[in-house]
């Protein structure tokens, strides 16, 4: 029973992800920029543009230059959530690729620094008043859920132990189609549920700066507004109403 | 919405009576010997803890049980090759890598433990080797005493 209604859930929550993703992608790459407003000092060529983006996407480049601290933990979460994305590869592929097995132990390690990050960042919210005053439900949701998640992620690899040959091989049936079944463990469930809900409401939430980043106009304009007119195509059409 | 949610509960409750192809789960081979009073699923979840305690004991107490030791493991949990021999942790056919390869787990108890059943005395970690040298000490101390 709960076989089927985690598989229910991940089907619905892969769905939502990918459909709203790509709904929100749409939705940014047509809403008009209709003003030249890259911040300055930018980049005088395509190229610099890429390279901008490239180190603000790397680096966070322009959180760096603002804060200090929420830089530091910051990077460091999502540093080590990517690193603990790559280390769970290996549920998703009958032959682990050799480079996922090599950086299993470092992804344990990254699991470790993304729940001291986070708790950083949630201590941030909490301890300082201005911010405090300023963060909304969201913000909290968002830091206790990848909470939840490290934390129950860690609690089976250091506390209690799930059967993970079940549950590979549970989602590899998912993959394909077939439902198996997967272990009731508790902190498992609460893991898989957290992951879910994550990725349900990602593409409705403050994690969408994931993909919002690429079409900030701050951002990815080319500062060349001397030599090369901008005018947002629905101006243009305006303009040329009004020549005939 | 709704319609759609039904429609994919009909449709995965059709497909979830089909049963797991065999290639998703690992082929765990049979082991000789009496059933682990523990039961199966128990060991798979918490062997590797049992090891580590095992090797706490055993080095820091000195405590060897030898009913809970790898040795013991590896003696039961034996898989043969055409040859009748048994595989040695270079094969994937052995007993410990067919899960491990699987989960992508390292193992290294072997970088100093036999992967293999054998008398007591080589199985230890101190003599990795064949006791050819310890018989040879032993028929001449026989030889001695005569």
């Amino acid at each position: 029973m709960i076989s089927v209604i985690y598989a229910l859930l991940f089907y619905i929550a892969t769905l939502l992800l990918v459909v709203g993703l790509a709904v929100k992608i749409y939705q940014y790459a047509k809403t008009p920029a209709p003003l030249k407003i890259p911040t300055m000092p930018a980049p005088l060529t395509k190229t610099g543009v890429g390279f901008r983006l490239f180190r603000e996407v790397a680096f966070f480049e322009s959180l760096f230059k603002s804060n200090k601290w929420i830089w530091l933990f910051g990077y460091i979460f999502h540093l080590a959530l990517l690193l603990v994305l790559l280390r769970h590869i290996r549920y998703f592929q009958s032959d682990v690729w050799w480079w996922v097995a090599l950086i299993q132990p470092i992804g344990i390690y990254a699991g470790f620094a993304m729940f001291l990050a986070l708790s950083a960042l949630l201590l941030r919210r909490i301890i300082i008043a201005r911010i405090r005053y300023i963060s909304s439900p969201s913000d909290y949701l968002m830091l206790l859920l990848l909470l939840g998640i490290a934390a129950s992620g860690l609690a089976m690899k250091f506390v209690s132990h799930t059967d993970i040959i079940a549950v590979k091989s549970y989602m590899l049936g998912l993959l394909s189609f077939q439902i198996g079944d997967l272990p009731t463990h508790p902190a498992l469930l609460i893991h898989l549920g957290a992951v879910a809900l994550l990725m349900i409401i990602f593409p409705i939430s403050k994690l969408l700066h994931g993909v919002g980043i690429f079409f900030s106009p701050t951002r990815n304009q080319v500062d060349n507004s001397r030599e090369k007119r901008h005018i947002a195509p629905w101006a243009k059409k305006l303009e040329e109403g009004e020549d005939r | 919405m709704k319609r759609l949610l039904v429609l994919l509960m009909v449709a995965f409750t059709l497909v979830s009576t089909s049963t797991l192809a065999g290639d998703l789960y690992p082929d765990i081979p049979k082991a000789t010997g009496k059933p682990h009073p523990e039961g199966n699923e128990y060991m798979r979840i918490n062997h590797m803890d049992m090891l580590k305690h095992d090797r706490d004991t055993v080095v820091r107490q000195g405590v060897r049980d030898e009913d809970n030791s790898l040795a013991q493991c590896i003696s039961c949990h034996v898989v043969k090759d055409e040859d009748n021999k048994p595989v040695t942790i270079k094969s994937e056919e052995h007993f410990c890598r067919v899960c491990h390869d699987f989960a992508a787990v390292k193992l290294d108890c072997f970088s100093c433990h036999n992967s293999v059943p054998t008398t007591p005395l080589q199985s230890s970690a101190l003599y990795p080797h064949s006791n050819t040298e310890l018989d040879g000490l032993l028929a001449y101390l026989e030889g001695v005493a005569k």
